[in-house]
């Protein structure tokens, strides 16, 4: 349903935000495209929705090529962007009825479709308000209700849950599982949230830098993480010393690290434990709490695209512990250390990891936090200034600037 | 063809409802003109009196600038309302359905048009009301062709800058800043004899001015004069030249 072949987009300032990108995503499918900010992700769904040119390259929608057959493009998919472009001044039912004049439907059936989506997305009650009433949680609804106006085989989800609350989440959640399975719809989602992706997609791609860097099902990808990791809290002060001394146990395969938290990946969690406990107290470190668990999503999220969510923001507040253990030389004997015992089992690791190295996942770990905080908001702004304001360089990712160059 | 026209009919229908939907903005855009009207009708009073300064009121001869003000202060939103679309993802999701790209700037243009006019019309009546003279009715309902054609012009290059500045801040800035010069260059508040010369040169490319010269000539009853015939002719080719650059400089754009 949805193809590329070596799809690029070089804007004007000569940066890539796509390169070389292939995708294929079959019929009836829900496909997750993660990445951080700026790996690609919206110029992606840009040039798949037509909103955007590729600079080479070609995509097919549905079987039509999206630069040679755009009308027909935009006719067989429905597309959410991040931004619910729904009219606040117009009622849920008059954006619904607007949306079906614009893509050209007859009056008879626009308002049979227009019945059907208001039944189906629950809305009928306030069809008739403004949708400056509207909770946030319904005008995402009313948003995806008017993408599928047009009854499209294809409807592309541009972050769709951002800022909702857990319940409208969910909610929405039901909703896509429901357009798939009933209305045989071919998804294609980006998120931020893992969760939302592990629990939506039949299979995952993970973008970095312009390119994919593995397309897989959420199991699959979580398998290629084998063992479990151990998250360690530690009281202060405690965590170089820790590092220290795990980094030279034989039981330990990786360590990533967060603020008071250390999360260590070894191949059997519970018969490591013990040891792994008596090692650190005797080196005299204390452990406030320990958790033990399975691979996530997260985990293989930092392990593919290895950049921190906020890459190319302020590093003024870089985390202090890798970084001054970077300036020590250690940094280097950790990376290209065979010599901590375990050859083979760290080899395979090392051997299995992007070329980014250590200090990129730590980096994206300590960084992580600070993400959360104000994601959301940040997100939305950062979004829309990318598209439309901002700097001219940002604006050409929508604009001309792009698209002649 | 027929496709354009349908696809900007339903656009321009929805502009329609939402400025419905905000009758105090509609009063007080149309307030603002009305205070001008009286304002510069009071101030400029006795201007009337000065020899060389054609027949009436001061109010008759003003009656046009106040149009042509309203013209210029109601077109200037356009771009930023444009603009405003745009952040909240509104236009995109006209884009990515087959709508046709000159009819998303067609409805806006067309829209800013209709609203002035509707503006123009509360004018005039007021204008009249204060004893300002027409020759016939009929004058008075061709003025408004003028009127559109030039809000049409207005309208488009504020969409056009808005396509161009891409920030909303610069492009009110330089509305502002065209509407007064512009309405000075033209013999909107000051008959051109009292002119220097240097500024009328500059009037003779100034869209206001034959604009301002044409509804005067309405009113006057002078039809089929002159200056009707070349001001109408300015102002078609204006209106065409920006609804062209602004439409233009969306579609590169938006695509």
């Amino acid at each position: 349903m949805i193809k590329t072949e070596n799809l690029t987009k070089t804007f004007s300032s000569g940066t890539k935000a796509v390169d070389n990108l292939n995708i294929h995503v079959e019929e009836g499918e829900i496909f997750g495209f993660l990445g951080p900010n700026g790996a690609g992700k919206s110029t992606t769904i840009k040039i798949l929705t037509t909103l955007a040119r590729p600079t080479s390259g070609i995509a097919w929608i549905g079987g039509y090529n999206v630069l040679t057959e755009p009308n027909k493009v935009r006719c067989s998919i429905g597309y959410v962007s991040q931004e619910t472009g729904v009219d606040y001044f117009l009622s849920g039912r008059e954006n619904l009825v607007l949306q079906g004049r614009l893509y050209r439907m007859d009056s008879k059936s626009i308002h049979k479709r227009v019945e059907e989506l208001l039944e189906l997305f629950d809305l009928k009650e306030t069809a008739d308000a403004l949708v400056s009433t509207y909770s946030g949680g319904m005008r995402r609804k009313l948003d995806v209700a008017t993408a599928l106006i047009h009854n499209p085989k294809i409807l592309f989800l541009d972050e769709p849950t951002i800022g909702l609350d857990p319940h409208s989440r969910s909610s929405l959640w039901n909703y896509i599982r429901m357009l798939n399975k009933d209305f045989k719809v071919t998804l294609f989602l980006t998120t931020h949230y893992l969760d939302e992706a592990d629990k939506l997609s039949h299979r995952i791609g993970i973008l970095h830098k312009g390119s994919m860097k593995i397309v897989d099902t959420p199991e699959a990808l979580k398998d290629s993480i084998k063992g479990d990791s151990i998250n360690l809290s530690l009281s202060g002060g405690a965590k170089e010393k820790a590092i220290t001394v795990l980094k030279e146990s034989p039981m330990v395969k990786d360590i990533l690290c967060e603020d008071g938290h250390v999360r260590v990946y070894v191949n059997n969690g519970s018969e490591t434990i013990p040891g792994l406990m008596k090692l650190l107290n005797q080196q005299g470190v204390e452990i406030l709490s320990l958790t033990i668990s399975r691979p996530s999503l997260d985990d293989v999220y930092l392990k593919y695209s290895g950049v921190s969510f906020k890459e190319g923001e302020s590093t003024g507040e870089a985390n202090p512990w890798w970084a001054q253990w970077q300036k020590g030389g250690g940094g280097e004997k950790w990376a290209s250390s065979p010599s901590n015992g375990q050859g083979g089992a760290w080899g395979s690791w090392e051997d299995k990891k992007e070329d980014k190295g250590d200090e990129k996942q730590e980096d994206a770990w300590n960084k992580d936090k600070d993400k959360d905080k104000d994601k959301d908001k940040n997100e939305e702004q950062e979004e829309a200034w990318k598209k439309w304001g901002g700097s001219t360089s940002d604006w050409e990712k929508w604009g001309k600037g792009g698209g002649k160059s | 063809m027929i496709v354009l026209i349908s696809d900007t009919w339903h656009l321009f229908n929805k502009y329609l409802r939402i400025t419905l939907r905000m009758p105090m903005w509609a009063l007080f855009t149309i307030i603002q003109p009305l205070i001008w009207l009286l304002i510069f009708g009071q101030l400029f009073k006795n201007m009337a009196s000065l020899p060389g300064f054609p027949v009436g009121r001061y109010m008759d001869f003003f009656l046009p600038g106040a149009i042509i003000m309203t013209v210029l202060f109601g077109t200037s939103w356009s771009g930023v309302s444009l603009l405003r679309e745009i952040n909240f993802g509104t236009v995109e999701k006209m884009l990515v359905t087959p709508v046709s790209r000159i009819a998303i700037v067609m409805s806006r243009v067309i829209h800013s048009a209709f609203t002035v006019i509707i503006q123009c019309v509360i004018i005039t009546i007021v204008a009249l009301i204060f004893g300002v003279r027409a020759s016939s009715l009929s004058g008075i309902l061709l003025s408004f062709i003028v009127v559109f054609l030039l809000s049409v012009g207005f309208s488009s290059i504020s969409n056009g800058l808005a396509m161009w500045l891409k920030r909303e801040e610069p492009l009110v800035v330089i509305g502002n800043m065209m509407t007064l010069p512009l309405m000075f260059f033209s013999s909107a508040m000051v008959p051109k004899s009292f002119m220097p010369e240097w500024i009328r040169v500059i009037t003779m490319v100034n869209p206001i001015d034959y604009a301002v010269e044409a509804i005067r000539a309405f009113y006057a009853g002078a039809i089929s004069s002159e200056s009707v015939f070349t001001g109408l002719a300015f102002l078609v080719l204006f209106a065409l030249a920006s609804t062209s650059w602004a439409t233009e400089m969306f579609v590169n754009q938006s695509e």
